[in-house]
Protein backbone atom coordinates (compact mmCIF):
# COMPACT_ATOMS: atom_id res chain seq x y z
CA UNK A 1 0.00 0.00 0.00
CA UNK A 2 2.02 3.18 -1.18
CA UNK A 3 0.27 5.46 1.38
CA UNK A 4 1.35 3.91 3.94
CA UNK A 5 4.53 4.74 5.15
CA UNK A 6 4.57 1.82 7.82
CA UNK A 7 3.25 -0.76 5.42
CA UNK A 8 6.51 0.08 3.49
CA UNK A 9 8.51 -0.24 6.41
CA UNK A 10 7.22 -3.72 7.14
CA UNK A 11 8.03 -4.76 3.06
CA UNK A 12 11.44 -3.21 4.09
CA UNK A 13 11.71 -5.44 7.31
CA UNK A 14 10.34 -8.37 4.98
CA UNK A 15 13.51 -7.79 2.72
CA UNK A 16 15.96 -8.12 5.74
CA UNK A 17 16.50 -4.33 6.74
CA UNK A 18 16.31 -5.07 10.46
CA UNK A 19 16.67 -1.36 11.03
CA UNK A 20 13.16 -1.12 9.62
CA UNK A 21 11.60 -2.89 11.76
CA UNK A 22 13.02 -1.06 14.80
CA UNK A 23 11.28 1.82 13.64
CA UNK A 24 7.90 0.10 14.00
CA UNK A 25 8.83 -0.89 16.77
CA UNK A 26 9.36 2.60 18.22
CA UNK A 27 6.44 3.85 17.00
CA UNK A 28 3.76 0.91 17.86
CA UNK A 29 5.61 -0.34 21.19
CA UNK A 30 3.41 2.13 23.50
CA UNK A 31 0.43 1.63 21.96
CA UNK A 32 0.98 -2.07 21.94
CA UNK A 33 1.68 -1.87 25.70
CA UNK A 34 -1.39 0.36 25.88
CA UNK A 35 -3.72 -1.61 23.89
CA UNK A 36 -3.00 -4.99 26.22
CA UNK A 37 -3.20 -2.91 29.11
CA UNK A 38 -7.10 -2.89 28.62
CA UNK A 39 -6.89 -6.44 29.17
CA UNK A 40 -4.51 -7.42 31.80
CA UNK A 41 -4.75 -4.29 33.67
CA UNK A 42 -0.94 -4.78 34.77
CA UNK A 43 1.95 -2.60 33.64
CA UNK A 44 4.17 -5.52 33.38
CA UNK A 45 2.21 -8.23 31.98
CA UNK A 46 0.69 -5.62 29.26
CA UNK A 47 4.20 -4.93 28.50
CA UNK A 48 4.93 -8.47 27.89
CA UNK A 49 2.22 -9.00 26.08
CA UNK A 50 3.29 -6.05 23.69
CA UNK A 51 6.80 -7.71 23.36
CA UNK A 52 4.99 -10.62 22.65
CA UNK A 53 3.11 -9.35 19.88
CA UNK A 54 6.04 -7.45 17.91
CA UNK A 55 8.23 -11.14 18.70
CA UNK A 56 5.08 -12.91 16.33
CA UNK A 57 5.89 -9.49 14.02
CA UNK A 58 9.11 -10.71 13.86
CA UNK A 59 8.38 -14.55 13.32
CA UNK A 60 6.00 -13.66 11.12
CA UNK A 61 7.05 -11.31 8.46
CA UNK A 62 6.48 -13.42 5.68
CA UNK A 63 2.71 -13.45 6.15
CA UNK A 64 2.16 -9.60 5.91
CA UNK A 65 0.70 -8.52 2.40
CA UNK A 66 1.30 -5.07 1.37
CA UNK A 67 -1.78 -4.72 0.35
CA UNK A 68 -2.93 -4.51 4.06
CA UNK A 69 -2.70 -1.54 6.08
CA UNK A 70 0.21 -2.52 8.76
CA UNK A 71 -1.39 -1.12 11.76
CA UNK A 72 -4.62 -3.49 10.99
CA UNK A 73 -2.09 -6.35 10.57
CA UNK A 74 -0.33 -5.30 13.68
CA UNK A 75 -3.49 -4.67 15.70
CA UNK A 76 -5.11 -8.49 15.00
CA UNK A 77 -1.72 -9.90 15.77
CA UNK A 78 -2.46 -7.98 19.20
CA UNK A 79 -6.23 -8.92 19.09
CA UNK A 80 -5.74 -12.72 18.75
CA UNK A 81 -2.95 -12.45 21.36
CA UNK A 82 -4.99 -10.43 23.88
CA UNK A 83 -7.96 -12.42 23.90
CA UNK A 84 -5.95 -15.98 24.24
CA UNK A 85 -4.82 -14.71 26.89
CA UNK A 86 -8.02 -13.75 28.89
CA UNK A 87 -9.40 -16.87 27.74
CA UNK A 88 -7.23 -18.76 30.19
CA UNK A 89 -9.24 -17.18 33.08
CA UNK A 90 -6.72 -15.89 34.79
CA UNK A 91 -7.09 -12.24 35.51
CA UNK A 92 -11.52 -12.31 35.89
CA UNK A 93 -10.52 -14.77 39.00
CA UNK A 94 -7.25 -13.08 39.95
CA UNK A 95 -9.38 -9.34 40.48
CA UNK A 96 -12.76 -11.62 42.41
CA UNK A 97 -10.05 -12.57 45.25
CA UNK A 98 -8.25 -9.44 45.31
CA UNK A 99 -11.67 -8.28 45.74
CA UNK A 100 -12.74 -11.44 48.45
CA UNK A 101 -9.47 -10.52 50.24
CA UNK A 102 -10.56 -6.71 50.45
CA UNK A 103 -13.81 -7.63 51.84
CA UNK A 104 -15.46 -5.87 48.77
CA UNK A 105 -18.07 -6.99 46.49
CA UNK A 106 -17.94 -6.94 42.50
CA UNK A 107 -19.99 -4.60 41.02
CA UNK A 108 -19.14 -2.48 37.82
CA UNK A 109 -21.87 -0.21 38.37
CA UNK A 110 -21.77 0.97 41.52
CA UNK A 111 -18.29 2.39 42.08
CA UNK A 112 -19.12 2.31 46.15
CA UNK A 113 -18.40 -0.80 46.08
CA UNK A 114 -14.78 -0.44 44.44
CA UNK A 115 -11.91 -0.65 46.28
CA UNK A 116 -11.25 2.66 48.37
CA UNK A 117 -7.78 5.03 47.25
CA UNK A 118 -7.94 6.72 50.15
CA UNK A 119 -4.48 7.71 49.93
CA UNK A 120 -5.43 9.93 46.54
CA UNK A 121 -7.24 13.28 45.81
CA UNK A 122 -11.02 13.39 45.55
CA UNK A 123 -10.32 13.80 41.66
CA UNK A 124 -8.05 10.94 41.29
CA UNK A 125 -10.19 8.51 43.48
CA UNK A 126 -12.90 9.54 40.92
CA UNK A 127 -10.88 8.51 37.96
CA UNK A 128 -9.60 5.97 39.19
CA UNK A 129 -13.08 4.25 39.95
CA UNK A 130 -14.06 5.33 36.70
CA UNK A 131 -11.22 3.17 35.60
CA UNK A 132 -12.44 0.51 37.65
CA UNK A 133 -16.29 0.42 36.44
CA UNK A 134 -14.75 0.44 32.52
CA UNK A 135 -12.39 -2.37 33.77
CA UNK A 136 -15.36 -4.47 35.10
CA UNK A 137 -17.87 -3.10 31.73
CA UNK A 138 -14.97 -4.83 29.12
CA UNK A 139 -14.51 -8.07 31.53
CA UNK A 140 -18.51 -8.17 30.88
CA UNK A 141 -18.55 -7.27 27.21
CA UNK A 142 -18.54 -9.85 24.70
CA UNK A 143 -15.33 -10.63 23.00
CA UNK A 144 -16.20 -8.44 19.88
CA UNK A 145 -17.90 -5.95 21.75
CA UNK A 146 -14.58 -5.74 23.75
CA UNK A 147 -12.27 -5.20 20.97
CA UNK A 148 -14.30 -3.29 18.84
CA UNK A 149 -14.88 -0.76 21.44
CA UNK A 150 -11.42 -0.64 22.85
CA UNK A 151 -10.01 0.02 19.33
CA UNK A 152 -12.48 2.00 18.96
CA UNK A 153 -13.12 4.17 22.35
CA UNK A 154 -9.81 3.75 23.49
CA UNK A 155 -7.45 3.51 21.17
CA UNK A 156 -8.82 5.45 18.48
CA UNK A 157 -8.97 3.28 15.84
CA UNK A 158 -11.55 4.31 12.69
CA UNK A 159 -14.67 1.68 11.90
CA UNK A 160 -12.97 0.96 9.01
CA UNK A 161 -9.51 -0.23 10.30
CA UNK A 162 -11.60 -2.11 13.28
CA UNK A 163 -13.61 -4.38 10.22
CA UNK A 164 -10.33 -4.76 9.08
CA UNK A 165 -8.63 -6.31 12.12
CA UNK A 166 -12.13 -8.15 13.11
CA UNK A 167 -12.21 -8.88 9.12
CA UNK A 168 -15.43 -7.81 9.16
CA UNK A 169 -17.67 -5.29 7.27
CA UNK A 170 -18.14 -1.53 8.46
CA UNK A 171 -21.86 -1.92 9.31
CA UNK A 172 -21.19 -4.75 11.66
CA UNK A 173 -18.71 -2.54 13.74
CA UNK A 174 -21.03 0.13 13.94
CA UNK A 175 -23.25 -2.65 15.72
CA UNK A 176 -20.73 -3.73 17.71
CA UNK A 177 -19.49 -0.74 18.95
CA UNK A 178 -23.08 0.75 19.58
CA UNK A 179 -23.67 -2.04 21.34
CA UNK A 180 -20.67 -1.59 24.07
CA UNK A 181 -21.23 1.88 24.01
CA UNK A 182 -24.93 1.49 25.50
CA UNK A 183 -23.74 -0.77 27.73
CA UNK A 184 -20.89 1.66 28.80
CA UNK A 185 -23.79 4.28 29.38
CA UNK A 186 -25.05 1.76 31.60
CA UNK A 187 -22.02 1.20 33.89
CA UNK A 188 -21.01 4.32 33.68
CA UNK A 189 -24.77 5.79 35.05
CA UNK A 190 -23.35 6.37 38.00
CA UNK A 191 -20.68 9.12 37.56
CA UNK A 192 -23.01 11.16 34.92
CA UNK A 193 -24.46 14.53 36.16
CA UNK A 194 -26.47 13.69 39.66
CA UNK A 195 -24.71 10.12 39.68
CA UNK A 196 -21.05 11.66 40.10
CA UNK A 197 -22.11 12.16 43.98
CA UNK A 198 -22.81 8.77 44.03
CA UNK A 199 -19.36 7.75 42.92
CA UNK A 200 -17.65 10.44 45.58
CA UNK B 1 -41.73 5.22 13.18
CA UNK B 2 -38.54 4.10 13.68
CA UNK B 3 -36.28 5.20 15.81
CA UNK B 4 -32.24 5.02 14.62
CA UNK B 5 -30.49 4.75 17.70
CA UNK B 6 -28.68 2.01 16.59
CA UNK B 7 -26.83 4.53 14.55
CA UNK B 8 -26.12 7.31 17.18
CA UNK B 9 -22.89 5.70 18.03
CA UNK B 10 -21.55 6.22 14.92
CA UNK B 11 -23.37 9.46 14.57
CA UNK B 12 -21.94 10.67 17.41
CA UNK B 13 -18.01 9.25 16.16
CA UNK B 14 -19.00 11.33 13.24
CA UNK B 15 -18.81 7.71 11.33
CA UNK B 16 -21.81 8.26 9.45
CA UNK B 17 -22.38 9.32 5.78
CA UNK B 18 -23.48 12.92 5.39
CA UNK B 19 -27.02 11.47 3.63
CA UNK B 20 -27.84 9.48 6.34
CA UNK B 21 -26.65 12.44 8.86
CA UNK B 22 -28.92 14.40 7.70
CA UNK B 23 -31.46 12.61 7.99
CA UNK B 24 -30.67 11.71 11.88
CA UNK B 25 -30.75 15.44 12.47
CA UNK B 26 -33.44 15.75 11.02
CA UNK B 27 -35.18 12.99 13.03
CA UNK B 28 -33.89 13.96 16.67
CA UNK B 29 -34.81 17.71 15.68
CA UNK B 30 -38.45 15.95 16.48
CA UNK B 31 -37.56 13.34 18.48
CA UNK B 32 -37.27 13.70 22.16
CA UNK B 33 -36.50 9.85 23.38
CA UNK B 34 -33.81 9.70 20.53
CA UNK B 35 -32.58 13.04 21.88
CA UNK B 36 -32.37 11.72 25.21
CA UNK B 37 -30.61 8.55 24.16
CA UNK B 38 -28.24 10.82 22.38
CA UNK B 39 -27.17 12.68 25.14
CA UNK B 40 -27.33 9.55 28.07
CA UNK B 41 -24.60 7.91 25.06
CA UNK B 42 -22.51 11.31 24.49
CA UNK B 43 -22.12 11.89 28.51
CA UNK B 44 -21.08 8.38 28.47
CA UNK B 45 -18.20 9.56 25.74
CA UNK B 46 -17.14 12.28 27.86
CA UNK B 47 -16.78 10.44 30.73
CA UNK B 48 -14.53 7.88 28.60
CA UNK B 49 -12.67 10.61 27.24
CA UNK B 50 -11.60 11.30 30.91
CA UNK B 51 -10.34 7.98 31.33
CA UNK B 52 -6.37 8.70 32.59
CA UNK B 53 -4.28 6.58 29.90
CA UNK B 54 -2.55 3.32 29.85
CA UNK B 55 0.44 3.61 31.72
CA UNK B 56 3.36 4.15 29.61
CA UNK B 57 5.81 1.44 28.89
CA UNK B 58 8.57 1.12 31.59
CA UNK B 59 12.27 2.36 31.12
CA UNK B 60 13.93 -1.64 30.30
CA UNK B 61 10.27 -2.07 28.10
CA UNK B 62 12.61 -2.13 24.64
CA UNK B 63 15.78 -3.50 25.99
CA UNK B 64 14.18 -6.17 27.73
CA UNK B 65 12.21 -6.53 24.46
CA UNK B 66 15.42 -6.61 21.98
CA UNK B 67 16.91 -8.97 24.32
CA UNK B 68 13.85 -11.55 23.76
CA UNK B 69 14.42 -11.10 20.29
CA UNK B 70 18.08 -12.17 20.55
CA UNK B 71 17.29 -14.74 22.58
CA UNK B 72 14.31 -15.82 20.39
CA UNK B 73 17.19 -15.97 16.77
CA UNK B 74 19.44 -17.68 18.81
CA UNK B 75 17.05 -20.28 19.66
CA UNK B 76 15.80 -20.62 16.20
CA UNK B 77 18.98 -20.56 14.68
CA UNK B 78 20.93 -23.96 16.62
CA UNK B 79 17.14 -25.36 15.82
CA UNK B 80 17.99 -24.80 12.00
CA UNK B 81 21.62 -26.05 12.90
CA UNK B 82 20.59 -29.38 14.51
CA UNK B 83 17.56 -29.77 12.20
CA UNK B 84 20.17 -29.50 8.69
CA UNK B 85 22.58 -31.53 10.77
CA UNK B 86 20.49 -34.37 12.18
CA UNK B 87 19.67 -35.02 8.09
CA UNK B 88 23.07 -33.92 6.33
CA UNK B 89 25.48 -35.45 8.92
CA UNK B 90 24.44 -38.95 8.13
CA UNK B 91 24.96 -38.60 4.39
CA UNK B 92 27.98 -36.29 4.38
CA UNK B 93 29.22 -38.94 6.70
CA UNK B 94 28.73 -41.80 4.34
CA UNK B 95 29.81 -39.93 1.36
CA UNK B 96 33.34 -38.94 3.03
CA UNK B 97 33.82 -42.48 4.19
CA UNK B 98 32.85 -43.73 0.02
CA UNK B 99 35.37 -41.21 -1.03
CA UNK B 100 37.98 -42.28 1.33
CA UNK B 101 37.71 -45.29 0.68
CA UNK B 102 37.92 -44.45 -3.25
CA UNK B 103 41.37 -42.63 -2.99
CA UNK B 104 42.78 -45.61 -1.39
CA UNK B 105 41.98 -47.95 -4.04
CA UNK B 106 42.75 -45.51 -6.60
CA UNK B 107 46.14 -44.59 -4.71
CA UNK B 108 47.24 -48.26 -4.39
CA UNK B 109 46.07 -49.42 -7.94
CA UNK B 110 48.63 -46.61 -9.12
CA UNK B 111 51.10 -47.90 -7.14
CA UNK B 112 50.67 -51.44 -8.04
CA UNK B 113 50.53 -50.17 -11.85
CA UNK B 114 53.82 -47.97 -11.24
CA UNK B 115 55.38 -50.88 -9.92
CA UNK B 116 54.52 -53.33 -12.52
CA UNK B 117 55.72 -50.83 -15.56
CA UNK B 118 59.34 -50.64 -13.52
CA UNK B 119 59.14 -54.01 -13.37
CA UNK B 120 58.59 -54.89 -17.03
CA UNK B 121 61.06 -51.72 -17.79
CA UNK B 122 63.62 -53.74 -15.61
CA UNK B 123 63.24 -56.78 -16.05
CA UNK B 124 66.79 -57.61 -16.89
CA UNK B 125 68.31 -56.29 -13.61
CA UNK B 126 66.41 -58.97 -11.95
CA UNK B 127 68.21 -61.75 -14.24
CA UNK B 128 70.57 -60.97 -11.62
CA UNK B 129 70.11 -62.11 -8.47
CA UNK B 130 72.68 -59.88 -7.18
CA UNK B 131 71.28 -57.25 -8.84
CA UNK B 132 68.11 -57.45 -7.44
CA UNK B 133 69.69 -57.84 -3.86
CA UNK B 134 71.87 -55.10 -4.33
CA UNK B 135 68.61 -52.99 -4.98
CA UNK B 136 66.44 -53.98 -2.04
CA UNK B 137 63.98 -55.72 -4.22
CA UNK B 138 64.02 -58.50 -2.46
CA UNK B 139 62.11 -57.96 0.70
CA UNK B 140 60.12 -60.97 1.24
CA UNK B 141 60.33 -64.70 0.66
CA UNK B 142 57.97 -64.89 -2.53
CA UNK B 143 60.12 -62.22 -4.25
CA UNK B 144 63.32 -64.34 -3.48
CA UNK B 145 60.85 -67.22 -5.33
CA UNK B 146 60.01 -64.97 -8.48
CA UNK B 147 64.14 -63.82 -8.81
CA UNK B 148 65.27 -68.08 -8.75
CA UNK B 149 62.40 -68.52 -11.75
CA UNK B 150 63.18 -64.77 -13.64
CA UNK B 151 64.63 -66.90 -16.51
CA UNK B 152 61.27 -69.19 -17.03
CA UNK B 153 59.80 -65.62 -17.75
CA UNK B 154 58.64 -65.37 -21.51
CA UNK B 155 58.63 -61.97 -21.49
CA UNK B 156 62.57 -61.55 -21.73
CA UNK B 157 64.07 -59.43 -24.46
Amino acid sequence: MASDPDAALMVAFQGGDERAFRSLFEKYGRAMVSFCHHFVRDRSRAEELAQDVFLKLHCSADRYQPTARFRTFLYRIASNHCLNEVRRGEYGSRRALEAREGGEALSPTDPDSLPATTASPEETSVASALGRAVEHLLERLPEKQRLAFVMGRLEGLSYEEIAAVLGTTVPAVKSLVHRATVSAASALAPFMAGGEEVAR
Amino acid sequence: MNHPVKSLSAYLDGEIAAPERALLEAHLAGCASCRAERDRLSRALALIAELPPAPAPSETFEPRFYARLAAEKAKRRPFLERLRWRFLAPGLAGLAASAAVALLAVRHEAHRRSEEAFLAQHLDLFESYQAVASVDAVESPEDVEVVAHLDELGVRP
